[in-house]
């Protein structure tokens, strides 16, 4: 009837600013938490007896140093998920496995991954095929560590790695478009031809919805208004109905965790009250534009205006940025540019029959993209540079929860299909022909 | 539908709706009595009822259960589309405990291009190429059967940078050259669509320079293109009112015509260099007939009698007037070479008759009132009136007037049957031997 078959595959799209897995088939992910995760640094001192045993406790959560000067091994534990994140710790500090973009750290995704299979989805990774997603511009290496990780540590029975941009493109119902994916760590934008990235069309930028959060949260500090974190304040009730705020004071959370607490509230400020502006933005004119309230946690009540239209004006204008006190620039000024260049620096690279389907067909996706009047602008701002010939269209979920996961979403269309199951990396392929057959089964 | 496939129940529950079935067709022959025939048409006839009526008694009865024994089943499976023996999960309908056999049903779908393999000798003897090495052509090969012939997406994978041009040419010549090296005979493979039509990589190339020639008029481009037009436009509205809207009508498909140039399109060079010289000219030109230019091709001589019509207002003898004067001024009726300059002398020359002819009239009029004396009189101030005006033109004397107007009447009726195009004399002759029988 359709093409539809669940083998009951599991699909992961681990993003750099949140990590999203579920069953493929359903409409959302079941988990999706952040991605960074608290690591408590705990030193541990070995017996002096013996210094040629090495690290003898293969505990996937132990990062062992063994060092042959002090005999103390260092390992880290790590704490994943919302809940191990809501909670202060001391000396807590919170990094992320990614860096530029690019996995850096593999042990923290491993444990990424074991939070989400056992403790989110209570699934046992051997019963069940595995979806990844991988960024757009994924390097061979990186490929083959994460397929060596899934195989030996998982064991899972079978394994595909699809590209972002492909999901995306794949979730709309389309096998061409351009897919501008603005997320939380960076925006990409990437061209998709019959289920393909035309990987010389990929454009990236740095910005993305972690960066506006910190515009946001700059901007607003240099206004004088200090955000505080949940964890420092107390709310006390000296007598019915009132409250007093009580500050409490935590010497030994590290400064990492002050400012992922304080980034959580910036960018709830950024999602409930930015607009991004019809034209572009300039001091003079939103001068005076009305305020906008906005109650934080302790109380405090505060007034946005200008602010709301500048910060994701960045997206368009990134030397905005440069205006905000506090914000240090790009490493490469030069190659940051807003997103209507971009755009038409990834279609002008693509091969020329093509050019008008991509213009015709542009998907929005990622956390970002669902700020109030993105598509539009877009939209004004590409039509306006695009040839007459080629009709822009910008198209974009209108349901937030869609543009949010459209990824996941793409990846839980594609493993649930029946012509798909054919293209899966299996184990024993795995084993005959080493993982660097996954370039050929994943392409 | 599909709750009850799961279940595997029959799809009709009810047997007894069937009956419900043949009995409203019957219904629309009667009518109910306390309504008129015409007011109950009105409604259109009867209705069906929306609701089915549900008898009771149906209800009572337990849906029957298929004769089938129906469960779902977790199941492994295989697909012949895979070369390993991988076995997942799925969901499978099982009747009587019998599980379904035969291949996994989306196994079919597994379609893929045949892609000609060639071995290294083949290579050696028919397939090299100096631009392209023996890796290359591998890769290539493999390129284009991982991806299915996706030429855009090879072209993006290649590590080479190779337009998509090239590596089609080679794909297609590499694989031509193998079908009929081979195929036993050359008839075999001739109907083979590879072989019959050669790629051209070269129009391949051109139309894409095309292609993106248009594309990349930017809307700067474009903004100075309508431009220009609202330019032209107010030019030709301050020249001729009443012909504005035809005008811009044709500077629009001028001004195509010129963007158009870019893209190369051939078949209309030669009106569209025609309609460029239109343009900057319209102002000189601007009494060409609007409805000739808007053919872009036209001989000068048809606008020439076009405008003419156009331009004479007079009546047909003074057209005839006009005629002879000419003629006795040894100057063509029509000009020998109409270009374009000899034809606006010409329509001077007309006009300037025309008003000569205009108040030799009134003079005539006034020296009528006065007396027949004074109309001898007028034709001598009329002559060198005549004369003055001709002291510009260096035509040919005017002595011969009256008289020669006379033969030229003769001269006119003998050419008049030779004359097309010309405006015909539309009043009778008769009027014109009245007046010289006056004047004599």
């Amino acid at each position: 009837m359709y093409g539809g078959d669940e083998v009951s595959a599991i699909v992961v799209d681990l993003g750099s600013y949140s990590c999203k897995a579920g069953y493929a088939g359903e409409d959302a992910p079941k988990a999706v938490f952040p991605s960074a995760v608290g690591s408590i640094d705990q030193m541990e001192v070995d017996t002096e007896a013996n210094p040629e045993k090495e690290a003898d406790t293969q505990d996937p959560k132990n990062n062992a140093k063994p060092s042959d000067a002090d005999k103390s091994k260092a390992y880290r534990k790590l704490y994943v998920g919302t809940q191990a994140l809501d909670y202060r710790r001391d000396h807590m500090e919170v990094i992320s496995p990614f860096k530029d973009g690019v996995v850096v750290d593999w042990d923290m995704v491993d444990n990424i991954w074991n939070h989400a299979f056992r403790q989110r989805l209570l699934i046992d990774p051997k019963e069940h095929p595995m979806l990844l997603a991988e960024p757009s511009i994924n390097t061979a290496q990186q490929r083959e560590k994460a397929a060596e990780v899934m195989f030996e540590n998982y064991k899972v029975p079978a394994l595909f790695l699809a590209k972002n941009a492909v999901l995306t493109s794949f979730a709309s119902g389309r096998s061409t478009s351009l897919v501008v994916d603005s997320g939380g760590g960076s925006t990409v934008v990437a061209a998709v031809h019959d289920g393909y990235v035309l990987q010389k069309a990929v454009a990236t930028s740095p910005i993305g919805g972690e960066f506006l959060t910190d515009c946001m949260m700059k901007s607003l500090e240099s206004k004088g208004i200090v955000i505080k974190p949940r964890y420092s304040f107390k709310k006390k009730e000296i007598s019915p109905g009132e409250y007093k705020i009580v500050d409490l004071d935590f010497p030994n959370t590290t400064e990492s965790y002050r400012l992922f607490c304080t980034r959580a509230i910036a960018g709830d400020i950024k999602e409930s009250v930015s607009r991004v502006p019809d034209s572009s933005y300039d001091e003079a004119s939103y001068a005076n534009v009305p305020m906008t309230s906005y109650e934080l946690p302790d109380g405090q009540t505060i007034e946005i205006g200008a602010d709301r239209f500048k910060v994701p004006d960045i997206l368009f204008n990134p030397s905005l940025a440069l205006t905000i006190p506090g914000i240090e620039g790009f490493s490469d000024p030069a190659s940051v540019k807003g997103l209507p260049q971009m755009v038409l620096e990834s279609i002008n690279k693509c091969d020329v029959d093509i050019r008008r389907e991509l213009f015709s067909s542009i998907l929005l996706a990622g956390g970002t993209s669902s700020m109030q009047q993105l598509k539009e602008r877009l939209e004004k701002e590409l039509m306006e540079d695009a040839p007459q010939a080629a009709r822009v269209k910008v198209l974009a979920s209108g349901n937030a929860i869609e543009r949010r996961f459209s990824v996941w979403i793409g990846g839980s269309i594609l493993a649930s299909l029946g012509s798909f199951q054919q293209m899966w990396f299996s184990k024993a392929e795995y084993e005959e022909h080493g993982v660097s057959y996954i370039h050929r089964k994943c392409p | 539908m599909d709750a009850k496939d799961i279940l595997g129940l029959p799809k009709s529950a009810f047997p007894g709706s069937q009956e419900k079935k043949s009995r409203p067709p019957k219904e629309p022959q009667r009518k109910p009595d306390g309504v008129s025939r015409e007011v109950y048409a009105l409604t259109g006839g009867v209705l069906p009822p929306l609701m089915p009526n549900l008898e009771p008694s149906h209800l009572k009865k337990r849906p029957t259960v298929g004769k089938e024994k129906i469960t779902w089943q977790w199941l492994p499976f295989t697909s012949s589309a895979r070369t390993d023996s991988l076995q997942l999960y799925h969901w499978v309908r099982v009747v009587n405990g019998v599980p379904p056999t035969g291949d996994y049903a989306f196994a079919k779908y597994n379609k893929s291009v045949d892609v000609l393999k060639y071995t290294d000798e083949e290579y050696e003897k028919h397939l090299t190429d100096n631009a392209w090495s023996k890796e290359e052509t591998d890769q290539l090969f493999e390129l284009c059967e991982k991806f299915d012939l996706r030429f855009i997406v090879i072209a993006d994978r290649f590590p080479s940078d190779r337009t998509v041009e090239e590596l089609k040419s080679r794909y297609y010549s590499v694989t031509r050259k193998l079908l009929i090296a081979r195929a036993a005979s050359p008839e075999d493979v001739a109907n083979h669509p590879i072989v019959k039509e050669q790629f051209n990589a070269k129009h391949e190339t051109e139309r894409k320079r095309a292609l993106s020639a248009v594309l990349s008029q930017t809307k700067l481009q474009e903004r100075k293109d309508s431009e220009i037009l609202a330019e032209a436009k107010r030019i030709m509205e301050s020249r001729i009112p009443s012909k504005a809207a035809d005008e811009v009508e044709l500077q629009g498909h001028s001004v195509v015509g010129s963007g158009e140039k870019a893209t190369g399109v051939g078949e209309d060079v030669s009106p569209v260099t025609a309609s460029i010289d239109a343009p900057p000219v319209i102002p000189d030109t601007s009494s060409i007939p609007a409805n000739l230019r808007m053919q872009k091709v036209y001989l000068r001589s048809n606008a020439l009698d076009q405008m003419l019509q156009a331009v004479s207002t007079a009546s047909g003898r003074t057209n005839i007037h006009i005629e002879q004067m000419i003629q006795d001024l040894s100057v063509n009726l029509k000009p020998k070479v109409p270009t374009k300059a000899v034809c606006a002398e010409h329509l001077e020359l007309r006009k300037e008759i025309l008003t000569l002819l205009n108040l030799q009239k009134q003079m005539q009029k006034l020296t009528e009132a006065t007396g027949s004396r004074e109309r001898q009189h007028s034709e001598a101030p009329a002559t060198p009136k005549r004369s003055n005006r001709d002291v510009d033109r260096p035509f040919g004397s005017d002595a011969g007037g009256f008289g020669g107007e006379r033969t030229g009447k003769r001269d006119q009726k003998r050419k008049a049957p030779g004359r097309f195009g010309e405006p015909p004399p539309s009043p009778p002759q008769s009027k014109r031997p009245r007046k010289y029988k006056a004047s004599d």
